[in-house]
């Protein structure tokens, strides 16, 4: 451990009692002009950052403007094609990873690197195992290190289970405690929060305070912006692959709406909550229909869900909050035909209902949007076109040969509608940005012009200029009389989109908030099922 | 809870419904094999099933790091073809030949893991196309099975040891040993690493072609292991002497529980599934079935295996989707 760092520190700086203050103000890391190009698709073009010791500095910027490739960089994991890189005050050629955690720098990835066939010890200790003598492993040590990192992330299981077995918020939190298990001088965070719910945000947070009081520096990438405003100290916003500007937190107000302007580029458009008093009517004017869903006490084995009621009319959008895991994902699970083996009944337009399996659920008009894109949602190698047609080919009836023509057609239209960039329906949906690949998984389903649409956590790691782009789309379906379920892990969403929230606790629908009664405060009581200490008692 | 959680891993364990089959296949051949307790029978059994043990843990290192090896049987036979046309009656030559053997076996793989590790093509073409290449070099240095292996040498391979431990079962002690030391090396642990997600492996800072390569030496010790055995056996070199293990070792590896996938199974499913395929073998012979149906009910057998191996999988499938 001493062998790096004569190497790393200048030899002055090892005194630390005497030279605590000049150390807290060291820039530790520093990026400059750095250019990274894709097979002919620009990364970044100019990225521009620096980090001192104990700060806490926010990365932001849209989908694809280049903050995971710089991540990636600066841990080691890509090679620049030009630019400086400077490592505590000396300029360094990160070859690989492995040089990058001899610097004492440690990444948190976004899309996992855990190993899921192994236990949560054995992941944690993965590629940097301690050896005894003989070269044997350490096993008993690389336990008690996961037990500790366990507990700092404050995650309550036994780090000898398999990582296939834990939950993915559980998944993230392991990241984590990975990364902390390095003892890093240097963290990055690319997108930490995204699945985790504000209860174990606020652990992580707390976590990451503690690590800034001992001198670490971290890098916080989130899209999560309010997050990104109340922990950071200072922030860098990346666009189209550069560096636009800084905000400094010791002299700027802590406030979002400073920080989407340096996204987006252009000034804030104030969101528009359609007054609900508007929407009701709405809704009601479609009344005549009756439901287009009605679930009537579904209950799931091992009370994963327990008596479960709820209506949704035509043209509503019904949001599902609460604590992350509840249940939430299970109600849309058996909506979309996933999970069998409920009691209770489910009609469809009034109609009792047994929903098969998927592709029963799909003929009856529910089509479900999943949050795992890259998993459930698409088929990553193929093109847009083939994507957004796959459902309409699925459930084609009739001619023996496909209507090539037509369907043609109705994918344009579908590109249109979600607008996506760019607009060719033969591009290969891997080589979109992540929002636009997201756009994709909304536009398949378009063509098939579903009843109810089920929303698993739409937009997790999407930009704010996409996120909007998705909900503009899925209120224009809602005034076309489609229904709509959200399940979304972020309050603001919820807050911004429904007509009615149903909070979910334990399996249980615990409370209803509607219109207008919609807000953080609420829902985040609500979600707590402290139903006493409710501002005030009105229960719908 | 820890007990509960000791119950569910065992369950879980990935050689848990193979160990079931082995029970089964245990009890079905003692009924069918006369004498099958004693010790003359457990000799002779154990010379067959030792090689097959051998090539299904050879498998299974290459297919737990999620690649394949479909050249370990013409690999097989390479070595005994390259030892028979060379091995002289001195006991020095013996040595000598024996140790050329072992190295040709790890050559043989190593080129298999640099290629495949290195510029990646898929495993199986990989594989499959160095399988001819070995084939051919046998065939070339010895067209029709031949060769001299000293009695003294072969011999070895009947042996009993201090009167209870028959020579192929020391071999197999050999080989348990070098998996439980294996199992506490940094290396093997990467190993898993790779075949379970190789882009988590390469974030966590591993080195995927060297491991890839680490598993390919890995399983050749055991395919050198294997031809020394087969030499033993057949006294002859043979370029075809190796042909039925390349597929017997990845059905015994499978049923062992081996993820084709890669990154999941261990070497206790790998020995069980050898085991298996052995007795399997045992009982279509010791049922009198013509050759004709013999290699049909083999097939059949292999299916029932697989899908006892199923079972876990298609019950948590039911319950939950």
């Amino acid at each position: 451990m001493a062998s790096w760092e004569p190497r790393l520190w200048p030899r002055f700086l090892l005194h630390k009692e005497i030279h605590k203050e000049s150390l807290a103000r060291m820039t530790v890391l520093e990026a400059k002009h750095i250019r990274k190009s894709f097979v002919g698709v620009r990364a970044l073009s100019d990225a521009n950052f620096s980090l001192r010791a104990g700060e806490i500095c926010g990365l932001v910027g849209a989908n694809g403007s280049g903050k995971t490739t710089f991540a990636r960089i600066v841990s080691g994991l890509l090679t620049p094609d030009g630019g400086e890189l400077r490592l505590y005050d000396k300029a360094v050629n990160l070859r690989s990873h492995l040089d990058a955690e001899r610097s004492r720098m440690a990444m948190v990835h976004q899309n996992l690197s855990l190993v899921p066939e192994m236990t949560i010890w054995e992941n944690i200790a993965l590629g940097r195992e301690k050896t005894g003598s003989l070269a044997l492993l350490d096993n008993r040590g690389a336990v008690a290190q996961a037990e500790k990192a366990m507990e700092t992330v404050s995650v309550k299981i036994s780090v000898r289970e398999r990582v296939k077995n834990i939950s993915p918020d559980e998944k993230q939190l392991v990241e984590i405690g990975k990364a902390l298990a390095k003892d890093p001088r240097i963290l990055i965070l690319d997108e930490p929060t995204a699945s985790l719910d504000f209860h174990q945000v606020e652990s992580l947070f707390r976590a990451v305070r503690e690590l800034k009081e001992r001198g670490v520096a971290i890098v916080f990438i989130s899209h999560r912006l309010w997050e990104v405003a109340r922990i950071c100290d200072r922030l860098v916003a990346f666009r189209n692959g550069e560096t636009v500007g800084e905000l400094d937190f010791a002299v700027q107000e802590r406030n979002e709406k400073l920080i989407i302007p340096l996204i987006t580029g252009q000034e804030v458009r104030e969101k528009v909550r359609r007054r609900s008093a508007q929407r009701e009517k709405e809704i009601a004017g479609r009344g005549e229909r009756g439901y287009a869903l009605e679930l009537c006490g579904v209950s799931l084995d091992g009370a994963r869900l327990t008596d479960v009621s709820f209506s949704l009319r035509p043209g509503e959008v019904l949001g599902l909050g609460g604590l992350q895991g509840q249940g939430q994902e299970e109600i849309l699970m058996i909506l979309a035909g996933y999970l069998k083996g409920y009691s209770g009944e489910i009609r469809v337009d009034g109609k009792p209902l047994a929903l098969r399996n998927t592709r029963h659920a799909i003929r009856q008009g529910i089509a479900l949007i999943p949050g795992d894109r890259q998993k459930e949602g698409l088929f990553l190698e193929h093109s847009v076109l083939s994507n957004i047609l796959y459902p309409k080919v699925s459930m084609h009836r009739g001619s023996f040969f496909l209507p090539r023509g037509r369907y043609q057609k109705l994918a344009s239209e579908a590109i249109d509608t979600v607008s996506l960039v760019p607009p060719n329906p033969r591009v290969i949906v891997s080589e979109l940005s992540g929002g636009n690949q997201q756009k994709v998984v909304v536009g398949k389903w378009l063509a098939l012009s579903p009843k109810v649409l089920l929303l698993n956590d739409p937009t997790k790691g999407v930009d704010v200029g996409t996120r909007q782009n998705i909900y503009d789309i899925i209120s224009g379906l809602a005034e076309k009389g489609t229904s709509v379920l959200l399940y979304a892990s972020d309050n603001e969403e919820l807050i911004d989109n429904c007509d009615r929230v149903l909070i979910v606790f334990e399996g249980r629908i615990v409370k209803e908030i509607r219109g207008d009664d919609i807000n953080e405060e609420r829902l985040v009581v609500a979600s707590l099922n402290v139903e006493h200490a409710s501002p005030d008692g009105r229960t719908p | 809870m820890k007990a509960h959680r000791v119950v569910r891993g065992l369950l879980q364990n990935s050689s848990f419904p193979s160990f079931l089959m082995l029970v089964l296949l245990i009890i079905l051949n003692a009924i069918i094999q006369p004498g099958f307790f004693s010790f003359q029978v457990f000799r002779m059994n154990f010379m067959t099933f030792t090689p097959l043990i051998l090539v299904s843990l050879a498998q299974a290192t290459v297919i737990l790091v999620g690649a394949v090896d479909l050249s370990l049987g013409a690999g097989i036979s390479l070595v005994t073809v390259v030892m028979a046309s060379l091995m002289q009656n001195s006991t020095l030559s013996m040595v000598l030949v024996t140790a050329l053997g072992v190295a040709a076996a790890l050559f043989l793989s190593f080129f298999n893991g640099f290629f495949i590790g290195y510029i990646g093509p898929p495993p199986l073409i990989m594989t499959f196309a160095t399988s001819t290449m070995w084939f051919g070099t046998a065939l070339l240095i010895m067209p029709t099975p031949g060769g001299h292996i000293p009695q003294a040498y072969y011999m070895i391979y009947g042996k009993t040891l201090a009167g209870f431990i028959p020579v192929p079962v020391l071999i197999l002690l050999v080989a348990v040993a070098f998996c439980l030391l294996l199992g506490r090396i940094k290396a093997f642990r990467h190993l898993y690493a790779v075949g379970g997600s190789e882009r988590a492996a390469r974030a966590s800072g591993i080195s995927v072609t060297g491991t890839k390569i680490f598993a390919f030496l890995v399983s050749g010790v055991f395919i050198a292991l294997a031809a020394l055995c087969v030499v033993g056996q057949t006294a002859t070199g043979d370029a075809r002497s190796g042909q039925g293990f390349t597929l017997n070792s990845v059905a015994a590896a499978v049923i062992g529980g081996i993820a084709f996938s890669g990154g999941k199974g261990n070497y206790v499913g790998a020995i069980i599934g050898g085991i298996i395929l052995g007795l399997l073998i045992n009982i279509i012979y010791f049922a009198n079935i013509t050759s004709f149906y013999q290699e049909f009910m083999k097939g059949i057998i292999i299916i029932v295996a697989l899908l006892f191996g199923a079972v876990p999988r298609l019950r948590r499938e039911l319950s939950h989707h």
